[in-house]
């Protein structure tokens, strides 16, 4: 029996600089490959990442909703795993499509649909205007707007959970 | 004679929880429940319940797996 899954996929700003229909289809083609029916997919932010993922400091994020039976998860796991351009993954089984989803997807699939460049990998965020109660940062960024991820350069692969937590 | 103990803060989700959507694609909201060096705030804190607050708990995991929240540290 097929069940609807939310799938949010972590691109290399890289591969999308290229061409983001090409970098979508990366996502597509490995679901579909594993027999998957891929309802919808689409970006759903380019940002800054709160720790470096394989010395990258910026990604972009894909939001994909597929249907798809219990049998070739372990297999999809395992090619996302080899695929380089995807930084990290995150899939979760959902009772149905959320409102609005359809929508937005086919927004993106307009022709007249402009996806913006990502910016260099060293490029801060523009404030959020948090609503943090301490008022600190909360990426860790210092007065003048500078990322510290400095101090953390060290292993940024000694938390990876891909694919574990669910 | 007692000490003088400062009152505790409110709740941040308010009086009652009323069964939040909890999402970890949210993460301006989830900001709110996680203390200067990205711990998640407790019960007391949070104002949640059990239920609510494992919901936080796994939200606010999910988001740090995607690098949408920092780790502890």
């Amino acid at each position: 029996m097929a069940t609807v899954y939310e799938g949010m996929f972590l691109l290399d700003n890289q591969v999308v600089r290229e061409d983001w229909k090409k970098a979508k289809s990366i996502i597509t083609d490995a679901l579909k490959k594993h027999g998957a029916k891929v309802v919808c997919a689409r970006r759903f932010d380019e940002r800054r990442l709160a720790y470096p993922i394989r010395r990258r400091r910026r990604a972009t994020y894909c939001l994909a909703f597929y249907e798809m039976g219990s049998e070739g998860q372990t297999a999809l796991r395992r090619d996302l795993e080899l695929n380089e351009n995807i930084l990290r993954y995150l899939m979760l089984a959902r009772e149905k499509l959320p409102e609005g989803e359809l929508e937005l997807a086919a927004a993106e699939d307009a022709a007249d649909f402009n996806v913006p460049t990502p910016p260099p990998d060293d490029a801060p965020d523009a404030p959020s205007g948090g609503r943090r109660r301490d008022g600190a940062d909360p990426l860790g960024s210092d007065e003048l707007g500078e990322p510290r991820l400095d101090v953390r350069d060290g292993d940024p692969e000694e938390v990876d959970l891909a694919g574990k937590d669910e | 004679m007692g000490t003088m103990r400062r009152p505790p803060p409110p709740p941040i989700s308010g009086k009652n929880c009323d069964d939040p959507v909890l999402d970890y694609k949210d993460t301006e909201n989830l900001r709110r429940f996680l203390s200067a060096h990205g711990q998640l705030l407790s019960r007391k804190r949070t104002g949640y319940c059990t239920q609510c607050q494992k919901q936080l708990k796994q939200a606010v995991k999910r988001a740090r797996h995607l690098a949408l929240l920092p780790f502890v540290g």
